[in-house]
């Protein structure tokens, strides 16, 4: 149940670490596993100043050219939520906290890699790139 | 900490109430709970083994028909005679239960027999060659093989 003013965990290399949801992009009421979203980004890693030197690694390099800083507005992916919800075969799932992934304006993730689990929800949902990214799909 | 036993078994989806995934340690586990009931008792984090109805609980105290875990035994390799290649069964036991005196004897007797073929054969040959050098030295005087081409004898040392 991912709402207005709803903070969620970041988990892709993009920089951002949480991000506050303020708007479900779908224009019901809650956003659930799947659904995108726009966000504002509460907390990001702080940007490193010599990126153009010789030992900037790739990750840095990566964080640089997207520069995601506190306070910008981005659209996400919700990947986890807390609350509960019904499988097909019956069965109920829930994490242990919410969490999205950052996307660009044309629906692609910012970051290259996912950090953490993600729901299965997002395999019927053209999330097939997350998805494949992820660690675990649960 | 895992509560495995407050948990549907990994196979048995039929009987999972609900799907937790959570970060119990830095990875994120899923545990599988079979019931609200089990799932409140996991949320609060309660001890298996102090919770009288579970597996764990009964297994420790010894309750209802425990199952003895059999103890491995060990394959042990059994022996067995039988014939091998050319010998038969009976041959190899005889040779196996001889006395060792029989055997001591037979090994003399093998000696002997030996060393007697041996002298036989020495005392063949020495007649042969005997007979060969009588016949060589009929008739004709000794010569070296030197002198056969002509040269001159070599005169014998009389003196140091």
């Amino acid at each position: 149940m991912i709402q207005l003013k709803t903070v969620l965990n970041v988990i892709d290399n993009s920089g951002a670490l949480l991000a506050e949801c303020i708007r479900v992009g779908h224009g019901g009421r809650y956003g659930r596993i799947g659904d995108s979203m726009t966000v504002v980004i509460r907390k990001a890693r702080p940007i490193p100043q010599n990126v153009s030197g010789p030992q900037a690694s790739s990750s840095s390099l990566l964080a640089a050219k997207i520069a995601i800083r506190k306070g910008e507005v981005r659209k996400a992916l919700i990947v986890r939520v807390a609350k509960e919800m019904r499988r097909p075969d019956g069965r109920y799932i829930k994490f242990d906290d919410n969490a999205c992934v950052l996307l660009n304006n044309r629906g692609e993730p910012l970051g290259t890699r996912v950090l953490g689990v993600v729901g299965a929800e997002l395999r019927g949902k053209k999330w097939g790139k997350i998805v494949s990214l992820a660690p675990k799909v649960v | 900490m895992a509560v495995p036993t407050l948990l549907a078994p990994a196979e048995n989806h039929a009987s999972v109430q609900m799907v937790l995934v959570t970060a119990e340690n830095k990875e994120r586990q899923v545990f599988r709970l079979i019931g609200s009931k089990t799932e409140s008792l996991f949320l609060q984090r309660l001890n298996p083994r102090k919770i009288s109805w579970t597996q764990v609980y009964r297994r420790m105290h010894k309750k209802g028909i425990t199952e003895e875990v059999a103890k491995k035994r060990s394959r042990r390799t059994v022996k067995r005679q039988r014939d091998v290649v050319g010998a038969t069964l009976e041959a190899i036991r005889d040779k196996r239960n001889q006395k060792p005196e029989v055997r001591e004897a037979a090994r003399l007797e093998a000696l002997k027999a030996a060393k007697e073929k041996k002298r036989a054969e020495a005392a063949k040959k020495k007649a042969e060659k005997a007979k060969v050098t009588q016949v060589s030295n009929r008739g004709q005087q000794k010569i070296s093989k030197q002198q056969a081409r002509g040269v001159q004898a070599k005169a014998s040392a009389k003196s140091r």
